[in-house]
């Protein structure tokens, strides 16, 4: 048994609804619990802010995708590199770290959990395998259904139950946690070269359109009782005018969870773009704002972008050929057969540039703009955006109106007229912070009742203390140091012990990897449907006996399961 | 007992659709696999035990006894080099890498010397590719570059392209055209469509000149190309531009000869090029069952996938300098650890004067070239055979490989993790 | 005569890959394909030795005619026997010019060597002869 108290802590739990109060934390063998023994070993935080452990729901950390953009960048490795000293390994990369960098690094950023934004079926044993060498954090992986040939053929069959015996035949198989859509239809048309242009357009040969996909996924998703809602990347990203496709994938969601959304629109500043071309680009922050703070079962998530070089990686392939056609960078494609696809470049977002500074200001605009913060969480969709380092200067940005008026200052001069930002005034609080960075995100993802993202008797210890006293600190003004607060913990504790000190990690870890096992009838099993069966052995390249991903993969096992209503 | 759906650990195919017949500790009938898979699981001849160098003898001594001394020689190495890698699981090569980094080593894996050229190719400008099953559903064209995948890949065709089903294709086998690129009218330019002989090292010159075809220029190009006809340059880029789907798979032909990663950057940009009319993809046709897993599994773990210098703490990569073949030329490193290679039969001779002045340990399940420059070998578990573990095949798909049967022989993951505890506990961790 | 030497994979090298002290690897990697027209010329018959000189060092190969390969250019299964010639210069790439060397080849009366015999030759001590 081992036990830990942290005591004079100024903690902030927004699940349990806990405000800046000063109380202690006791931990038992690595869970909240009531109290503990004088046995404990105690930490005095003296006042210092207290969270949950840091949860991402959106990032790209581990996989096929990720892996080619660090192969394919050695300057990005370059970029940043570390040592092996005592219990920690090298690390290599800036935009795209090794396994062992991002966990590090998010770890010193009080960061417990993460989900990995994009899990191609097909390749999950490699998702799985980085997860391993992701020592600090819990980890998930959100499956890819977007172009998947089982369910676009059950669509255009109207058998909705059967989408979601696909899903969960594939979610069991691959050990994965959510359902993602990236471009949904367009990954498939991206395989002959071709995209679909918005939720209407059909996918060549499957003939069911966006809408299609997005609603019978939903209707799926929620059949399963999967903790998380479907998570979409949606058509249309990066385009000028294509908050209108926005809103309309939005259009489409009925309010079918009380727990929770029913879906969760990610990266949504790259989807709330006007203008009819470049010229005329602008930002369409606050229609999408507006529709979001009328429906509950809407969640987004910011992708911010921050200035500086970073890396772009996505499933959806065809947006990244139209990206390399901009930038003439070099451009790395990867189809995944019968499922989805893959695209990366690197990118520089520079303030001279008026298209990168209005998508600078749109992201914030988003996070100001939605009323709760439950309902839109704070991400750059790491690295698109920008590097995940890059959030504690977000986080200032989005508690200071006098930092972002500065920042402002410095960005293209023509922005002003194409974004509302420098008229908005708010200031976000510490607890909607908290909220953005840990409590929504893990409300978002349905893992707070397994102990996430809060820090109540039988929660997870996972906790994190920034050294910063809020009643000593203005954010409107001392911007620089919440900047530096949230950069660096004092403690993060990861499942009862101090993984981190004041920049250092402290030991070599190991994580858990969450995943959903739906419980479905015999006759909705897919592994003894012939004409799957029979699918699978004729178009995929590899046996369906070789293709679930085994328990070995698996550090610490933790099966969520659910019971299906087919 | 038959064990099905077997995973082959011969080459980047990865076939996983193997059906092998075990007796006892014997593999007496393998299906499916072809010839140089049925070959690779019915090998025979195994080493039976570590053996150790004693002068102008070999002496029989124990796994424990093999793990420190390879622990022992690369502790008190001041530049060892770990090499080789393409020939065992993703596992081992995890432990590898952490090895390397104990002792600030240099670890590099045989893509140096097969696709590195490509990886550079890669990293200057990137790589639209896919996985084979794309091609294989729907490539109404595909291109065999310096590649002869009926010698060297054998279910290449069969499997994923020239013979094989697809989706979208109602007849693939008439339906499918194939090209084959070669300096040689190799076996695989027999089933050919279209044959485009080059003159040895006018690779570049025919990838430029489709290029500018491609583009619209073909005025600017002379009556014939490295011995490669203008008419026959047009037909074929009006076959890439007329195709749906076009996919090119390149080999050592153009990674080894005159111009190298140069070669592979322009077969890129071609196909960059293509995409703008039509859907195109190209892919490396790679060797050793798991080369590319090693590419992997070193990139997750120190950002760079071959040629890795720890030797400042940090990962430093430059090849050229930090890969083996240079390193061993210029009698930097004073010890080796090979594991899943042979580097004496594919190493120039001045790597070799090299390897037989310092000590040598070497993880390998049969004696090979190597062997006679050893002062320790290690006999293994096949990976795919008597071990399990993962494998990348040639397009990224990781596939865990199948035990088919028991030999008692340890797997390289479990002599790499004895050495390395050893090394630990030697460095006071 | 000066030819081009070309390495790589044979069906026949790959299936004794695993195999490497065998005769049946030896003879595979020892071959060197050859156009008949350049055969005649040298006053070779198939199957006949060769001494095969390169930029650093010679050995002794068996020729072989083949069709497959122009005039001008030989061609050599990937392994011992072609190395033991090909220089490890790399051009900082890593990656030695395996498909690249100009060699000069003559008939012989002696006999290619076993791959002991080419192992221990550079400093080697062969295990199992």
């Amino acid at each position: 048994m081992t036990e830990l108290l942290v005591k004079n802590a100024c903690v902030i739990d927004p699940l349990r609804s806990i405000n800046a109060e000063t109380m202690d934390i006791a931990i038992r063998d690595g869970r909240i619990v009531e109290e503990v023994s004088g046995a404990a070993e105690v930490i005095d935080v003296h006042g210092m802010l207290t969270m949950p452990g840091g949860v991402d729901s959106h990032t790209h950390i581990c996989g096929t995708k990720v892996n080619f953009g660090r192969y394919m960048s050695p300057e990005d490795m370059r970029a940043g590199r570390t040592p092996r000293r005592g219990p920690l390994h090298a690390t290599s990369g800036y935009s795209v770290p090794t396994t062992y960098g991002n966990s590090y690094r998010y770890s010193v950023m009080g960061y417990t959990t993460l989900l990995e934004g994009a899990m191609a079926p097909l390749e999950a044993r490699h998702t799985h395998e980085e997860f391993i060498y992701t020592p600090l954090q819990d980890t998930m992986a959100n499956t890819l259904f977007d172009g998947n040939w089982g369910i676009m053929e059950a669509i255009r069959d109207g058998d909705t139950k059967r989408v979601a015996a696909i899903i969960a035949w594939t979610l069991r198989a691959v050990k994965g946690f959510g359902v993602k859509l990236t471009n949904p239809g367009g990954t498939e048309a991206w395989q002959w070269g071709k995209n679909v242009s918005c939720i209407r357009d059909p996918v060549p040969y499957f003939e069911v359109t966006p809408a299609e996909i997005i609603r019978k996924v939903i209707e799926a998703n929620e059949l399963l009782h999967l903790p998380h809602s479907v998570h979409l990347h949606a058509n249309n990203l990066g385009t000028p005018g294509n908050y209108t496709c926005t809103l309309g994938s939005m259009g489409l969601v009925p309010d079918l969870n009380k727990k929770r959304q029913t879906l969760y629109a990610t990266h949504v500043q790259f989807h709330a773009y006007g203008g009819s071309g470049w010229p005329d680009f602008c930002s369409k922050s606050e229609p999408i704002a507006n529709f979001v703070n009328m429906r509950p079962q809407i969640v987004m998530d910011m992708g911010q972008v921050m200035f500086g070089r970073t890396t772009t990686m996505t499933a959806d392939g065809p947006m990244e050929f139209n990206l390399y056609r901009l930038h003439h960078e070099k451009w790395s494609n990867h189809d995944v057969e019968l499922e989805t696809g893959s695209g990366i470049i690197p990118v520089i977002y520079r303030r001279k540039n008026l298209v990168n500074s209005i998508m600078w200001a749109i992201g914030l605009e988003l996070a100001l703009l939605t009323e709760s913060p439950w309902q839109c969480l704070l991400t750059t969709d790491n690295p698109n955006g920008a590097p995940f380092v890059r959030y504690p200067e977000i986080i200032a940005l989005l508690m200071s109106k006098k930092y972002r008026d500065a920042e402002f200052a410095t960005v293209h001069p023509d922005t002003a007229a194409r974004v509302p930002l420098p008229a908005i005034e708010r200031e976000l609080d510490w607890y909607e912070i908290a909220v953005m960075t840990r409590a929504g995100q893990a409300k978002a993802l349905g893992i707070q009742e397994i102990g996430k993202g809060h820090l109540g008797p039988g929660a997870y210890a996972d906790v994190a203390v920034y050294p910063i006293r809020i009643d000593e600190v203005d954010p409107s003004v001392d911007h620089q140091k919440v900047i530096e607060a949230f950069g660096q913990t004092e403690y993060t504790i990861k499942r009862g012990r101090v993984v981190a000190r004041r920049g250092e990690c402290l030991i070599d870890g190991s994580n858990a990897t969450f995943w959903v096992k739906p419980k479905v009838s015999e006759a909705y099993d897919m592994g003894k449907d012939p004409d799957f069966i029979e699918k699978f052995d004729r178009y995929y390249t590899v046996r369906m006996r070789n293709y679930p991903v085994q328990e070995e993969y698996l550090n610490r096992n933790r099966c969520i399961e659910t019971e299906a209503e087919i | 007992m038959i064990v099905k759906d077997a995973v082959c650990p011969f080459c980047g195919c990865l076939c996983d659709d193997i059906e092998v017949e075990v007796d006892g500790d014997r593999v007496v009938a393998v299906t499916n696999a072809c010839e140089l898979g049925t070959k690779k699981f019915m090998g025979e001849k195994r080493l039976k035990n570590p053996i150790l160098r004693d002068g102008d003898a070999w002496k029989d001594i124990t796994y424990d006894e093999a793990a420190r001394y390879a622990a022992g020689m690369l502790l008190s190495a001041e530049r060892p080099l770990l090499y080789g890698w393409s020939g065992t699981h993703g596992e081992a090569q995890c432990v590898g890498v952490h090895m390397a980094e104990l002792v600030r080593g240099v670890i590099d894996n045989t893509s140096s010397v097969c696709h590195g050229p490509s990886i550079l190719a890669i990293q200057e400008v990137g790589h639209p590719g896919c996985t084979l099953g794309v091609v294989k559903n729907r490539a109404d064209l595909v291109i065999y570059w310096g590649s002869n995948p009926i010698d060297a890949h054998p279910r290449h065709l069969s499997r994923y392209t020239r013979y094989a089903e697809g989706f979208f294709l109602d007849n693939a086998f008439r339906d499918r055209k194939v090209i084959v690129v070669d300096v040689r009218k190799t076996e695989t330019a027999n089933i050919a469509d279209e044959f485009v002989q080059i003159k040895p090292g006018g690779d570049y010159a025919v990838l430029s000149a489709l290029r500018a075809i491609v583009r619209g220029k073909t005025e600017t190009i002379p009556r014939t190309v490295a011995g490669v006809t203008r008419e026959q340059l047009v037909r074929v880029a009006n076959l890439c531009k007329g195709a749906k789907f076009g996919a090119v798979y390149f080999g050592l032909g153009l990674t080894m000869t005159r111009g190298k990663y140069k070669n592979i950057r322009n077969a890129i940009e071609l196909v960059s090029e293509l995409s703008r009319h039509t859907k195109f993809t190209i892919s490396a046709m790679r060797g050793h069952y798991n080369v590319y897993g090693s590419n992997e599994v070193n990139t997750w773990m120190t950002g760079y996938p071959f040629g890795i210098d720890f030797s400042r703490g940090i990962a430093f990569y430059n090849p050229g300098e930090t890969t083996a073949v240079d390193i061993l030329a210029r009698k930097e490193c004073d010890a080796a650890l090979i594991v899943g290679s042979d580097p004496a039969a594919h190493f120039p001779r001045k790597c070799l004067e090299h390897l037989a002045e310092i000590p040598v340990v070497q993880l390998d399940p049969y004696p090979n070239a190597t062997t006679a420059f050893c002062n320790v070998q290690i006999p293994v578990a096949v990976t795919g055979i008597d071990a399990v573990g993962t494998a990348y095949r040639m397009d990224g798909v990781p596939i865990r490989t199948r035990q088919v049967l028991s030999s008692g022989y340890p797997s390289d993951r479990e002599v790499l993790l004895k050495m390395y505890t050893l090394m630990q506990e030697g460095k006071g961790q | 005569m000066t030819y081009l030497m070309i390495t790589g994979r044979t069906v026949n090298q790959g299936v004794t890959v695993e195999n490497k002290t065998s005769a049946e690897y030896a003879a595979e990697t020892s071959t060197c394909f050859m156009h008949e027209f350049d055969m005649m010329e040298l006053g070779l018959d198939d199957g006949e030795c060769i001494r095969v000189t390169g930029p650093c060092g010679e050995v002794v190969m068996r020729v072989s005619a083949s069709e497959e390969v122009e005039t001008g250019t030989v061609f050599v299964p990937y392994g011992p026997y072609a190395n033991h010639i090909v220089a490890a210069g790399t051009h900082s790439t890593g990656m030695p010019d395996f498909k690249s060397h100009e060699v000069e080849i003559e008939p012989t009366d002696e006999e290619p060597k076993t791959v002991h015999g080419l192992m221990e030759d550079l400093g080697g001590l062969a295990y199992d002869r």
